[in-house]
């Protein structure tokens, strides 16, 4: 059996995503429905705050629920998950940045909640987001060179141990 | 008068882990406070990387030491969305009531540690006493008291023992008789009344803005809950009440949980009937032979049987007993997750400590700090 799914969620999805595209025609790059989720929503960078700004002001997404990066090695993608009570779900906003330079607009000015999760984008991932309050390391001591969570920091195994047995 | 700044931490009664809240006080009073993190990092998401998907499951144990099995099932819904495997009903019967007893757990474990804080021993050992019930009921099953690994890609590893159930519903009565026990110790007592009254209070707008979910959130009176907003599992088929006070303060919190726990009863009751009456199967006839079992060594013939899986990504969202857990895996058809991404609940409310901690006083600190439920297993990952 699949996860149920909620219904009113996939009945209100063409309108949001058709909304946010007449809305943001420039910056809204693809939409994709997905269940269990009101949509999964591609973004021009640059176009983050004003989207985000739009879809907690006259959307009712209030609660940003989480905010996380995954390394695509030629560019970062920067997930954002939003949460609307009266929806009753989530929508993806996606974007992805290039690898030279990852940076893209804060939205912990819009959702204090989101501090946080960028400080830890920012220390596993690199991804730096300007005009961020407070952006410093958040699990990592300060002056560590590395992003652990980037594919070139290559996690070493340790060496699979040799069990002798006693008639060998 | 100076002010000061105070470590409390990383090695203090107050933290219930290791990590540090670094406190400025004038006198008595809390003038700026300043959470520091990581002393509990292991990184937990990068092993993922380079770990099978049955094998992330050892992992999600050790983020979060009470609630184990809640992080099973919120990683291994993301895991079946994006590997595309469908779960029995059965299986998923079981996860439920495994989350819910999980929850009473860490809501027990809560309580008497919460209650200890505040300075009154015998609900302590209570809590501790009650919880043990739900451990040995948790290890006739999985056979471990702590550190679970039930859970699997597809379902559930084994089925519930014969009698189980009936052992099970025992202790919930047990339970329910204890619960009136608790809050007669603690609504009747003085000194916790006036150490959690009117204290550590966060508002309903405040919450939502900070991210804040989970107990702290209902107790602002905000009837979110994901069980009931956006059902997962099977939690579409059963019966239960959102939790709810309007104190928002930290006597809100106590008993926004007591009531959860009661709850937890009522749904794990519903889930014994329904195991009761329909056997089934509880692991998924089609699971990727990757997902657990160690790669065949290259050449053999399974080997080269084994088909690429399809790309996928995978999301889901659970009611974790300290509040909303996220998970978001992507899977590039590997043997191992590309990514693996949680939002811990218990970090972000940390993140919100200078807005229910500035202005009360230092002996305040334990009682605001040990009702937001401190986790620092699944904070620091």
């Amino acid at each position: 059996m699949v996860t149920a799914l909620p219904p009113n969620t996939l009945a209100e999805t063409p309108d949001l995503l058709a909304v946010l595209r007449e809305r943001f025609p420039q910056d809204v790059l693809e939409t994709t429905r997905r269940p269990g989720l009101l949509g999964r929503v591609v973004l021009r960078p640059e176009a983050i705050l004003p989207v985000c700004r739009y879809l907690r002001d006259e959307q009712t997404f209030a609660h940003c629920a989480m905010v996380g990066g995954v390394d695509w090695k030629e560019t970062r993608e920067v997930v954002y998950h939003l949460w609307s009570d009266e929806r009753k779900g989530y929508l993806e906003l996606s974007l992805r940045v290039p690898a030279e330079d990852p940076h893209v607009e804060s939205v912990a000015g819009l959702w204090p909640g989101a501090n946080w999760h960028e400080r830890e984008a920012w220390d596993l991932l690199g991804i730096r987001f300007d005009h961020h309050p407070d952006l410093r390391r958040l699990f990592l001591p300060e002056g560590y060179e590395f992003h652990p969570l980037l594919k070139t920091f290559e996690l070493h195994e340790p060496e699979p141990l040799e069990v002798k047995t006693r008639h060998e | 008068m100076s002010e000061m700044w105070i470590n409390m931490g990383p090695q203090h009664p107050m933290t219930h882990g290791l990590w540090n809240l670094r406190v400025k006080v004038d006198g008595e009073l809390v003038v700026d406070c300043e959470p520091e993190l990581g002393y509990l990092h292991r990184g937990i998401e990068k092993i993922s990387e380079y770990r099978r998907y049955n094998e992330v499951i050892t992992l999600m144990d050790r983020c979060c030491y009470v609630a184990g099995l809640s992080w099973e099932h919120v990683y291994l819904m993301a895991s079946e969305e994006a590997l595309g495997v469908s779960v029995p009903p059965r299986a998923e019967y079981l996860r439920v009531m495994c989350s819910e007893l999980q929850r009473l757990a860490s809501h027990l474990m809560w309580y008497a540690a919460f209650v200890q804080d505040l300075g009154l021993m015998t609900p302590f050992l209570y809590g501790m006493r009650d919880r043990d019930l739900i451990l040995d009921l948790l290890q006739s099953f999985t056979g471990a008291r702590m550190t679970y690994e039930y859970m699997r890609v597809g379902g559930v590893r084994n089925d519930i023992p014969v009698g189980f159930t009936d052992r099970c519903r025992k202790v919930m009565d047990w339970l329910e008789a204890r619960f009136r026990e608790y809050e007669d110790l603690c609504d009747k007592s003085d000194i916790f009344l006036k150490r959690t009254v009117g204290i550590g209070v966060l508002k309903a707008r405040e919450c939502i803005a900070d991210g804040v979910t989970g107990p702290m959130l209902r107790s602002a009176g905000v009837p979110r809950d994901i069980r009931k907003d956006r059902p997962y599992s099977v939690y579409e088929e059963i019966d239960f009440d959102i939790a709810l006070h309007d104190g928002a303060d930290v006597f809100g919190r106590y008993r926004v949980r007591m009531e959860e726990m009661r709850q937890s009863l009522r749904i794990v009751r519903q889930t014994l009937d329904y195991l009761d009456r329909s056997p089934g199967r509880v692991l998924s006839e089609r699971i990727p032979r990757f997902v657990g079992a160690p790669s065949p060594p290259p050449g053999s013939e399974s080997y080269i049987l084994r088909r690429a899986y399809p790309k996928g990504v995978g999301f889901s969202a659970i009611e974790e007993p300290h509040g909303e857990a996220l998970a978001y895996v992507v899977n590039e058809g590997a043997e191992q997750p590309y990514r693996v991404k949680f939002r811990s609940p218990v970090l972000i409310n940390i993140s919100a400590v200078k807005d229910y901690l500035i202005g009360y006083r230092v002996s305040d600190i334990p009682a605001i700090m040990g009702s937001v439920d401190v986790c620092v297993g699944e904070c620091d990952r």
